[in-house]
């Protein structure tokens, strides 16, 4: 949580798509598109952005699509999100209004913890 | 989500195109006097002047949308293809190529791949390419491998390790003159070939 203090947010604009990994001791704020898997401390993927692949994070805010799996013990998802897929949580917010396809399972938080390997079903 | 495209397109088109800034609010203000009209009192009608304020909310978005350039902070690492049509700041690490518009690659980042770009600013480390019309070597820039240039600008105490390449974009000239000789020589001897085995 201290990297989150220093480093400064990480923003990827509305035209800007990454494919590939991504690993931040940080925040990264999401305008545009990214296909693959992020591991972070805050993802906030913002209204018209787009993720495909695994979020790992410590909170992670959906106000765009995310099509995929989120692995967060907190969740927020905005009014404005799309979800396909899955998101485990041991705390989760959905806004009225959300649309949310899929399964928002539960976990304690000690499963998030020990989190290294992604489990390798898919949704 | 509709409501919220519809909120997004009146904030991303002043941003766009910050030389007509009167276009967007005259068609902001007919609804909005119809609206706030409607409501309140249909009587007073000189009133509808009142919405003047409405453009000053949809300034604040527009400095949000001039500012919207991506930033890979120096805690991001990415393993994988960056790609924008915009401004990319790059302090973290990338392996992959990226592609961007206008690159700035700050002094601690690092970039394993080639950079693509019209305009490329590089204060950090590249281990690959740039194939960038507008090059800027800092003093602080390590370039290990070639250049592709039109423009380029090298400080004192820019590292580079390889070729300075400044014929970008020229190889399609070179390209369409190579073709254009050889058939050229070609018809010739054959039309005269020809020539020969008809007379």
């Amino acid at each position: 949580m201290n990297a989150h203090a220093d480093a400064p947010p990480s923003f990827l604009g509305p035209r800007t798509g990454i494919a590939g990994i991504l690993e931040i001791e940080g925040e990264l704020v999401i305008s545009g598109r990214v296909k693959g898997q992020i591991a972070a401390i805050r993802v906030v993927i913002a209204p018209g952005g787009y993720v495909e692949g695994d979020v790992i994070a410590f909170e992670v805010v959906i106000a765009g699509h995310m099509n995929g799996r989120v692995f967060a013990p907190t969740v927020t998802i905005e009014a404005s999100a799309q979800v396909d897929g899955r998101i485990f949580h041991s705390s989760i917010t959905i806004a009225r209004g959300a649309n949310v396809r899929g399964r928002t399972p539960w976990r304690p938080p000690s499963y998030f913890e020990t989190l290294d390997k992604l489990p390798e079903e898919r949704p | 989500m509709n409501l919220f495209n519809r909120n997004d397109k009146p904030a991303e088109k002043p941003a766009d195109k910050p030389d007509t800034p009167s276009a967007p609010p005259k068609p902001a203000t007919p609804p909005a006097a119809q609206t706030a009209a409607a409501p309140k009192a249909p009587d007073i009608k000189p009133e509808p002047p009142k919405p003047a304020p409405l453009p000053t909310p949809t300034t604040t978005p527009t400095t949000k949308g001039a500012s919207m350039a991506s930033v890979i902070s120096k805690a991001l690492k990415i393993t994988g293809e960056l790609e924008s049509t915009e401004d990319i700041q790059i302090d973290g690490h990338i392996d992959g190529d990226v592609r961007g518009v206008g690159v700035k690659i700050g002094q601690n980042a690092k970039v394993k791949g080639t950079v693509y770009g019209d305009e490329v600013e590089l204060a950090g480390t590249i281990e690959g390419k740039i194939e960038s019309k507008k090059v800027t070597l800092g003093g602080t820039a390590r370039m290990t491998g070639d250049v592709w240039f039109q423009e380029i600008k090298i400080d004192s105490g820019a590292y580079i390790s390889g070729n300075l390449k400044p014929e970008l974009g020229k190889q399609d000239s070179k390209a369409e003159i190579k073709p254009v000789a050889k058939p050229a020589a070609n018809v010739s001897p054959l039309s005269t070939a020809n020539g020969a085995a008809h007379a």
